[in-house]
């Protein structure tokens, strides 16, 4: 039984790190906490849902729009609104904070608080592996969401705007002095910030029910997992993705869902002040 | 005694007194509605008025400021339900309770900064809202917890507005006092202001453990008044974010600012809030977008352009 339960917990780890890893990025490179970052997510479902439900539209082919459409938005509210007071740490947060209400709002408005789910063929399909059952889509998801980790961790590493993005973050001023525009870079990290979320959002549709109030519920997710991993460390979220998990689904088996979240929030609470550079010790701290 | 009479002449001290005898005579002949909603109006004066206490003067932005006024209300519950005490006795407790809750948590949670601090208490906040939820023996759980009911509505008027009127002294005290000079050092830089010789963490921590005394009070009054509590209402992160938006809007780390932005605020939602609860938290939502990207320092930093009203904010921002 136990196998069973570590073995779920790892699957789920896996779109939790999915959702944590555009936070991570955005608070290591721009040092903003995006508070709509759960929206992002929420957006996304929600654009593979219309797509499936209205277009019939094969679900895991949607996560490209799901990309396109939260990178192009991402990339503008940046531009237009964080950028002019990026500098002011507590500002950002109450802006990222009325967007994350301006978002969920709209949301719940136009589509009602409804619980949604999308329901392809194929969600629900098992196959057992070494007397264990494994859930197709779940296994799928994982995939994927290591796919987009180790996938952005080679973009950072290889390509030329990743190279200027980690300079932008490692030493903003050099970067510029190095004739790198620190405005735009801000604007792109934020825009695959929210593009992965998007993604995250369109995976996530698939295994969980979707509504226009789920935002909140995951960005809490998002720091949990980012504050584990530590916060800016990308190969963190993974872990720290795969650890919440394995507590998530422990705690929801042995204990109760409401058990969980006290866990989940004490765990929260005690790391940030006891170390608040992650369990690694590689995120970064003021 | 002349000099007295001389400092109660001055136009500010003659507006106190003039707002303190109408808000005395007010409830008679006024309907049932507009003293509740009044009422109500001051419970958010008190809310954003503590928070304002912690976050206005020293910086430190609080999301999880709920969880005050959630204890105080739970504590003035459980000490009436089942121990049977008096209202007063009970809502002291509270007070104090969520003052030693506020002092216990800070310690840990003071030594972060800025984001990481905001994070921590919402984190704090949702797991003292599930323990709530699950010590089912002692709160009901979500249930909810009946408390011993006392309709008289001028009770509540006017226990509400003496905790108004201690909010605002103790604000007012901040204001003019060392220990405000303190918090605004550490509000300014707490490095430098360590340096001066401010003991930062005594003076984040007594500033920390007022605002959880105020929020707790209005918790405890606001648990006897609707007569029934459960931990989904008095936990709501959305009434953190009420108490941020009402601060930030009339204007942080002022005396005023918290009144007027709880007014404005509560009269908004008093129109919107029951028919169109998503364009009400929409509206917020721009609200506090505009106030970050436009005016900074709230309805009271732009009054203070206007001459003649500079005393509505006796010290200036920087």
């Amino acid at each position: 039984m136990i196998e069973q339960i570590l073995l779920d917990g790892i699957l789920i780890g896996g779109i939790y790190a999915a959702f944590a890893v555009g936070f991570s990025l955005v608070f290591g490179v721009i040092n903003v906490v995006n508070l709509a970052h759960g929206e992002f997510i929420m957006l996304g479902s929600f654009i593979t849902y219309w797509l499936f439900q209205l277009y019939h539209v094969e679900p895991f082919l949607t996560i490209p729009v799901s990309f396109g459409i939260l990178f192009v938005l991402g990339y503008y509210l940046q531009k237009y609104l964080i950028n002019p007071i990026v500098d002011a740490e507590l500002m950002t947060l109450l802006l990222t904070f009325g967007l994350m209400m301006v978002i969920a709002n709209i949301a719940l408005t136009v589509w009602t608080p409804d619980y949604r789910s999308v329901e392809a063929a194929y969600v629900g399909m098992n196959f057992p592996f070494m007397g264990l059952t494994v859930s197709f889509v779940r296994l799928v998801t994982f995939v994927a969401a290591i796919v987009i980790i180790v996938g952005l961790t080679m973009f950072l590493q290889k390509t030329d705007v990743g190279r200027a993005i980690r300079a932008t973050a490692q030493n903003r001023e050099r970067a510029i002095l190095l004739g790198i525009n620190s405005g735009r870079i801000y604007s792109l990290t934020f825009a695959i910030g929210a593009a992965l979320a998007g993604v995250a959002g369109s995976l996530l549709s698939l295994n969980f029910v979707i509504f226009a109030a789920m935002g909140s519920e995951y960005l809490l997710f998002c720091f949990c997992i980012t504050v584990l991993g530590g916060m800016g460390y990308i190969p963190g979220a993974l872990l720290g993705g795969m650890l919440l998990g394995v507590i998530n689904s422990v705690c929801t088996y042995y204990l109760t869902v409401g058990m969980m979240y006290v866990i989940v929030f004490i765990i929260l609470f005690i790391i940030l002040v006891v170390r608040p550079t992650g369990l690694f010790g590689k995120g970064r701290m003021e | 005694m002349k000099q007295y009479s001389k400092i109660l002449m001055q136009p500010r001290w003659l507006a106190v007194i003039a707002v303190a005898l109408f808000l005395l005579v007010f409830p008679f002949g006024v309907t049932g509605y507009m003293l509740r909603f009044l009422t109500f109006v001051f419970m958010w004066v008190i809310l954003a008025g503590s928070i304002n206490m912690v976050t206005g003067y020293t910086g430190y932005l609080d999301f999880g400021h709920i969880v005050f006024f959630g204890i105080g209300a739970y504590v003035t519950g459980v000490l009436m339900v089942n121990f049977a005490l008096p209202f007063f006795v009970s809502m002291f407790a509270g007070c104090l309770v969520a003052l030693a809750v506020g002092l216990g948590v800070g310690v840990p949670s003071m030594r972060l900064r800025g984001a990481y601090f905001a994070i921590a208490m919402l984190a704090f906040a949702e797991a003292v809202k599930q323990i709530v939820l699950e010590a089912k023996s002692v709160t009901r759980g979500g249930l909810g917890l009946s408390l011993p009911v006392y309709a008289d509505y001028y009770f509540f008027y006017y226990v509400m507005c003496l905790a108004v009127a201690s909010t605002v002294v103790v604000t007012y005290w901040i204001e003019r006092s060392e220990f405000g000079y303190a918090l605004r050092a550490i509000r300014g830089s707490e490095v430098a202001a360590g340096v001066s010789g401010v003991n930062t963490l005594k003076y984040k921590l007594a500033a920390f453990g007022l605002s959880a005394f105020f929020a707790g009070m209005a918790g405890g009054i606001y648990a006897y008044w609707m007569t029934f509590i459960y931990p989904s209402d008095v936990f709501n992160i959305a009434m953190t974010v009420q108490m941020v938006v009402m601060m930030f809007l009339g204007g942080s780390g002022t005396l005023v600012g918290p009144i007027i932005g709880a007014f404005i605020l509560t009269t908004i939602s008093e129109i919107l809030w029951a028919r169109f609860i998503y364009l009400y938290m929409i509206i917020l939502g721009i609200v506090v977008m505009v106030i970050v990207l436009v005016m900074p320092h709230g309805i009271v930093g732009l009054l203070k352009r206007v001459r003649g009203l500079k005393w509505l904010s006796s010290k200036p921002k920087k």
